[in-house]
C-alpha cells in the first residue's frame, strides 16, 4: 500500500511539472465545449441541447482521461522505467494503483471543469441534488476511463501501437451509448455492443437526472454498473500487465 | 555457494533469433566481473534474464542461490540494476528520481541516503537539476545512483561507461573498485575490451555464447610474446608464449652475446588474445 502512494505522488509530481501538458488537459476540453456550444447554436430555438450538451461533455472528459492514462503508460514501458520499477520491488496493482491516484486528481479536475463550463455556456439551470448526481457520473466515468486507459496499454508494446485502439473505443461510445440518440431504437446486437462501453452507463444516467422528474432511485443501477466497470478493468489489468517480458 | 550460477542459459526472441545459445557461467562473491561482447552479443538479454525481467528459454539460472523468476521478490530487494542508456523520469530532478526508486526498497533515511548516492557518484550539486537539464553523463551517474541508493548486494550495471568520457570513465571504475571493497559483487557489461583488464574475472561473449571466462590475467597468459632481437644490424623474430618464465627461458636460449645490440618484446593485447582464441574457435 505504501508503495501505491510511492507511484501516485511520481506520477501526480511529473504531472505538476509539466504545466505546459497540465494547461492542454484543461482547457482542450474547455475549448471543445465552446465548439459544440457553437454548433449547436446554429439549431432552431428551442431545440433541447442539454440532451446533448452534458453527454457531450462526459465524453470528452472520458476520452481525455483514458487517451492519458494510456500513453504515459506505455511511454513507460517504452522508456524502461517500468521495466526498472518492476526489478526495484514495486508490484504490478501497485504500479496500476498508484495510476489511479494520480490521474483521479486529474481526472476529477477535468470532470468539474468541462461539466461546469457546459452548465454556464449553455445555461442549463438543475437543482443542486441534479448537479450532485450529474458530477458524481461524470467523475466515476473519469475513473473507469483511467482504468481502460491502463488496461488497453498492457496490449501496446509501443506507443504507436496504442493508436488503434483509439477509433475503436470513442467511435462505438460516440454512436452506439445514447450520445446522439436513444440506444432501444439500435439493431439489438448493436445495443448490446453500446453496453460494453462505460459512457453508456453514465448517459443513462444523465438522460434521467436531467429530465424534468427524473429520479437518482430509477438509474442507480447504473452507477453501480460504472463502479463494477472500473473495478473489473483493475483487476483485469492487473493480469495483463507483464511483469516479466 | 556463488554470487551466480548459469548452466546452459537460452533465450529466443521469436523463431529467428537465439540470444544467448547455452552460456554457462559462474560469477563469486564480491568479485568484479566483466561481460564482454560487441553489439547484439547478448549482454543486456542475459542481464535481463539475470534481473528477472526475462524469461528465458531453457537452462538454469541462480542469482544469490535464488531463482530469478520464482524468487523475484526477496532477490529484488538484494540487487541493483542499472539498464543500458539511463533510464530516468525527465521532468523529476536527479534527488527524486534517486528517491522515488529508493522508495521501493523502503530505504530508512530516505533522503540522506539519496543525497549519500548522489554524493558518491560526484553530482550533489545538481541534485535538485530536472534530468533532461543533465548531460549525458551526469545522466548516467544519476542512474548508477538509482542502482545503489538501497545498498544492494550485487550490482548489475548494463555498459555504465558508454558514452562517458575518459576522466569519468575512470572515475567510474574506480567507484566500482571501491563498492567491492565493501563487499557488493559487481557484474559489469562493457565493449570495450581495455575496460575488461580492470575487472577481476571476466567472460569474452559472442553471439550468445561464452568464448572464454578467466581472469584477464589469465587471458593474457594464451596470447603469445614476441621477442625481437637486434644482432649484427639483422632483426629476428623469435614467438615465445605468453608467460613471464618463458620470457627468461628463452632469453637463457639465446644467450646475450656482445653482437646483440637491442631486444625488445612485444605482447598480444587482451583484444588480439581473444581474437585469436576466437580465430581458433571457428
Ligand atoms: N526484444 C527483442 N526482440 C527481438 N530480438 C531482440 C530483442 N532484444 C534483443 N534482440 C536480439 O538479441 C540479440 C542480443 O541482443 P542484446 O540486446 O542482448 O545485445 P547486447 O550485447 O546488449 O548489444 P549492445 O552492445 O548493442 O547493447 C540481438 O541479435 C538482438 O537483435
Ligand atoms: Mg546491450
Amino acid at each position: 500500500m505504501r508503495r501505491t502512494f510511492v507511484v501516485g505522488r511520481r506520477v501526480l509530481r511529473q504531472l505538476r511539472r509539466n504545466p505546459r501538458f497540465l494547461v492542454l488537459t484543461i482547457v482542450g476540453p474547455l475549448v471543445i465545449v465552446y465548439f459544440l456550444k457553437l454548433f449547436f447554436d446554429t439549431f432552431p430555438e428551442g431545440f433541447d441541447t442539454g440532451r446533448y450538451a452534458v453527454p457531450a461533455a462526459a465524453f470528452i472528459v472520458h476520452f481525455m482521461a483514458f487517451l492519458l492514462c494510456a500513453i504515459a503508460l506505455v511511454q513507460e514501458r517504452t522508456a524502461g522505467t517500468m521495466e526498472r520499477m518492476f526489478v526495484n520491488g514495486f508490484r504490478r496493482a501497485e504500479v496500476i494503483g498508484g495510476y489511479v491516484l494520480g490521474y483521479l486528481g486529474l481526472a476529477t479536475f477535468q470532470a468539474a471543469v468541462a461539466l461546469g463550463e457546459v452548465l454556464w455556456l449553455f445555461e442549463l439551470d438543475y437543482d443542486a441534488d441534479v448537479l450532485a448526481s450529474l458530477f458524481a457520473v461524470v467523475w466515476l466515468l473519469a475513473i473507469a476511463s483511467v482504468m481502460l486507459g491502463i488496461f488497453v496499454s498492457t496490449f501496446a508494446r509501443r506507443e504507436s501501437q496504442v493508436f488503434p485502439f483509439i477509433p475503436l473505443i470513442a467511435f462505438p461510445s460516440v454512436f452506439l451509448s445514447g450520445l446522439l440518440m436513444e440506444p432501444d431504437e439500435l439493431p439489438r446486437w448493436a445495443e448490446l455492443l453500446g453496453r460494453a462501453f462505460p459512457v453508456f452507463y453514465a448517459n443513462e444516467v444523465i438522460q434521467e437526472m436531467i429530465e424534468p422528474g427524473g429520479a437518482l432511485a430509477d438509474v442507480w443501477t447504473n452507477f453501480a454498473v460504472l463502479a463494477g466497470y472500473g473495478a473489473a478493468l483493475l483487476v483485469l489489468a492487473s493480469l495483463t500487465l507483464r511483469e516479466v517480458e | 555457494m556463488d554470487a551466480i550460477e548459469l548452466e546452459g542459459l537460452e533465450k529466443r526472441y521469436g523463431k529467428k533469433v537465439q540470444a544467448l545459445r547455452g552460456v554457462d557461467l559462474s560469477v563469486r562473491k564480491g568479485e568484479v566481473f566483466g561481460l564482454v561482447g560487441p553489439n547484439g552479443a547478448g549482454k543486456t538479454t542475459l542481464i535481463k534474464a539475470l534481473v528477472g525481467s526475462l524469461r528465458p528459454s531453457g537452462g538454469r539460472a541462480r542469482v544469490l542461490g535464488l531463482d530469478p523468476l520464482k524468487d523475484r521478490t526477496e532477490l529484488r530487494r538484494r540487487i541493483g540494476y542499472m539498464p543500458q542508456s539511463p533510464v530516468l523520469y525527465d521532468d523529476l530532478s536527479g534527488l527524486e528520481n534517486v528517491e522515488f526508486f529508493g522508495a521501493a526498497h523502503g530505504v530508512r533515511g530516505l533522503r540522506e541516503r539519496a543525497r549519500e548516492a548522489l554524493r558518491f557518484v560526484e553530482l550533489e550539486e545538481r541534485a535538485n537539476d530536472p534530468v533532461h537539464t543533465l548531460s549525458g553523463g551526469m545522466k548516467n551517474r544519476v542512474s548508477l545512483a538509482c542502482a545503489l541508493v538501497h545498498r544492494p548486494e550485487m550490482l548489475f550495471l548494463d555498459e555504465p561507461t558508454a558514452g562517458v568520457d575518459p576522466r569519468l570513465r575512470s572515475r567510474f571504475w574506480a567507484a566500482f573498485r571501491e563498492l567491492a571493497r565493501g563487499g557488493v559483487t559487481l557484474f559489469i557489461s562493457t565493449h570495450l575490451m581495455d575496460e575488461a583488464t580492470l575487472c577481476d574475472r571476466v567472460a569474452i561473449l559472442r553471439q550468445g555464447r561464452v568464448v572464454v571466462s578467466d581472469s584477464p590475467r589469465e587471458i593474457l597468459r594464451r596470447g603469445r610474446t614476441r621477442l625481437l632481437v637486434r644482432e649484427n644490424g639483422k632483426e629476428e623474430e623469435r614467438i615465445i608464449g605468453g608467460r613471464p618464465e618463458d620470457l627468461a627461458e628463452a632469453l637463457h636460449a639465446y644467450g646475450l652475446r656482445k653482437s646483440v645490440s637491442a631486444v625488445s618484446v612485444e605482447t598480444d593485447s587482451l583484444e588480439q588474445v581473444v581474437l585469436s582464441i576466437i580465430g581458433e574457435e571457428a
